[in-house]
């Protein structure tokens, strides 16, 4: 995997917009073009002040820009303070922004399907694998899950690529595509699949820890492949303050792992729920 | 005008400047790098070891608060062992002035810790940390009395020839006593504070927010109670001061050496921005040139209190 080394960057802010009031895509220039892998991560902050103290995690949901002019894009959803202050900040403001951090998605892997998984705003870090895979014509289907329609990402933002792969929508009150859990869609389209396809298949998935439980459970079963992006609070995001650690499986024996710098993204057969 | 002199004696280890990281929040230093070039700072002060690695607490190891941070990790590290083997000679690399910070659930452990760690050529000086409130057996049962730290810190002076500085918890009721207590059993420096017990309850859950229930509260919420028992400590006694708690910037910085720290650490600053360090020691340079102070001994300890305020 090729990735930049993580820095410290000043980011200015380009654009910083609410949709249905539920996300916010914010756009900022940064000093030099970034390449990160699906699933990585940043700590951003730009609120004035010392409260609150720590910046956020947010997953990076595009980047580009040219040589001296790179540009980084994260979409977000207000969930507290912070984030609510983050919305609230202009064009021209600047952001603090350290980057790319933690390990990605593994996409590497010869001759697979992958399903991404993406339930509430677990799609920040889905839509960049879709991007990949769509640019390398790798084949590809997602699942987007929500409470209702008004709660699914804007269509707009969904990657296109050379070879978009099928987009399943699902809402739990029906208003939009399958009517259920995003978690009970990918199970009914396994079903359909033929034992050779199955075999092929590599599920990635980020969302509410109950979704990522469950897909866990269910693909283990079955010996299906899965990585699950994980969430935590941290407070720096690059391994020092350990303070972000999930429980993984290590052999028969359980170790504390750091979200930021031994994940985000885990096999979900390491982790113990 | 030249640069100004900012280094200083910190009981037998001489830095070039008085800015040190703080353990517990800077790894070992290494996880840094690429950020800046470690060796510019007077000491990086790893991570809290102990004779074995340490799991930590559960999940559920910190949580924001106002103007600040609570946490309970548990002192999990990787052990004196693998210190010595695999992080010093890294260290050694780059050049950088380290400072080990040690604890142990019994006396027995601390001496031992210190032994092992004696034996390495390149380390600055070791740090006690008698005063990790978040483990049962993290320093705090020696470091809330002037007794416990005197016994302490002369077991680990006795097994040591390295500079010997001494943590201290602020949940005392008298600093300066406890200063003192640790400045007459040996110890070269102390270093204060370490965080302050806290705690954080979901009212809609009804549960602790963390694992451990309490934990140490960091940030610039503390620094006034930092700044405080760093001027009464250094009030107390001869041995150099190292001053911490929330500093988040030069000026931070600056008021801890005008109430008589002779250098200082930060440390939960390094969460937000990974350069605080050097951030802050450029500001600090920057405002002896504006100032013309020549050097940080001039400056350090000159507290007005004539008409005050």
């Amino acid at each position: 995997m090729t990735y930049n080394p993580t820095r410290f960057v000043t980011g200015r802010i380009v654009r910083n917009e609410g949709r249905g009031e539920i996300f916010y895509r914010i756009e900022a220039t940064i000093p030099e073009p970034l390449r990160f892998v699906p699933g990585q991560f940043a700590m951003v902050s730009g609120w004035p002040g010392n409260d609150p103290l720590l910046p956020r995690p947010l997953a990076v949901f595009r980047s580009g820009g040219t040589r001296g002019k790179g540009k980084i894009e994260f979409v977000y959803k207000v969930v507290g303070r912070g984030t609510a202050l983050l919305s609230g900040l202009h064009p021209g403001e600047t952001l603090s922004i350290t980057l790319p951090l933690g390990r990605g998605f593994d996409l590497e892997q010869a001759g697979r399907t992958y399903w991404l998984v993406g339930g509430g705003v677990g799609f920040s870090s889905v839509f960049p694998a879709a991007a990949l895979l769509g640019r390398r014509r790798n084949g590809f289907e997602m699942f987007l899950g929500a409470r209702t329609r008004d709660h699914l990402p804007p269509k707009e933002w969904t990657p296109g690529g050379k070879a978009p792969g099928r987009t399943h929508f699902c809402t739990e009150d029906g208003t939009a595509g399958y009517h259920g859990r995003v978690t009970d869609a990918v199970l009914e389209r396994m079903r359909e699949l033929s034992p050779e396809a199955a075999s092929r298949l590599t599920i990635l998935a980020c969302g509410p820890k109950e979704m990522l439980k469950e897909i866990s459970t269910e693909t283990l079963k079955r010996g299906i492949p899965a990585q699950v992006a994980l969430e935590n609070h941290m407070a720096c995001g690059f391994g020092v303050c350990w303070g972000c650690v999930v429980t993984l499986w290590e052999g028969d024996r359980t170790a504390y792992r750091r979200v930021c710098r031994d994940g985000p993204v885990f096999d979900a057969r390491e982790v113990v729920w | 005008m030249v640069t100004p002199d900012l280094s200083v004696s910190l009981g037998g280890l001489k830095v070039k400047n008085p800015v040190l990281s703080a353990s517990g929040t800077f790894g070992y230093g290494l996880e840094y790098m690429p950020f800046y070039d470690i060796s510019r700072l007077g000491a990086v002060v790893v991570k809290g070891l102990s004779l074995a690695p340490t799991p930590g607490n559960p999940p559920g190891r910190i949580v924001e608060t106002a103007a600040g941070m609570l946490n309970a990790i548990g002192l999990q590290n990787i052990g004196v062992e693998r210190f010595v083997g695999d992080v010093v000679p890294r260290l050694e690399d780059v050049g950088a002035t380290f400072v080990a910070n040690i604890y142990g659930k019994t006396m027995e452990e601390y001496e031992a810790v210190a032994l092992r760690l004696s034996e390495v050529p390149s380390l600055g000086a070791i740090e006690v940390n008698a005063s990790c409130p978040n483990v049962r057996e993290g320093g705090m049962a020696f470091g809330a009395t002037p007794g416990g730290i005197a016994a302490l810190t002369g077991r680990v002076r006795r097994s040591t020839g390295k500079p010997l500085w001494v943590k201290l918890s602020p949940n005392v009721t008298d600093i300066a006593g406890i200063a003192r207590a640790a400045e007459g059993a040996g110890a070269d420096a102390v270093s204060l504070i370490n965080t302050i017990v806290g705690m954080a309850v979901d009212h809609r859950t009804r549960r602790p927010q963390l694992s451990n229930v309490t934990g140490g509260l960091s940030g610039p919420a503390i620094k006034p109670v930092a700044l405080r028992m760093t001027w009464e400590a250094a009030k107390a006694i001869k041995i150099p001061v190292i001053g911490i708690g929330g500093i988040q910037s030069a000026a931070d910085a600056l008021e801890f050496l005008l109430v008589g720290a002779s250098a200082v650490q930060v440390g939960t600053a390094n969460f937000r921005n990974p350069r605080a360090c050097v951030d802050i020691l450029e500001g600090m340079e920057a405002f002896f040139r504006e100032e013309r102070i020549a050097a940080l001994a001039d400056y350090r300890g000159g507290l007005r209190m004539e008409n005050s305020p």
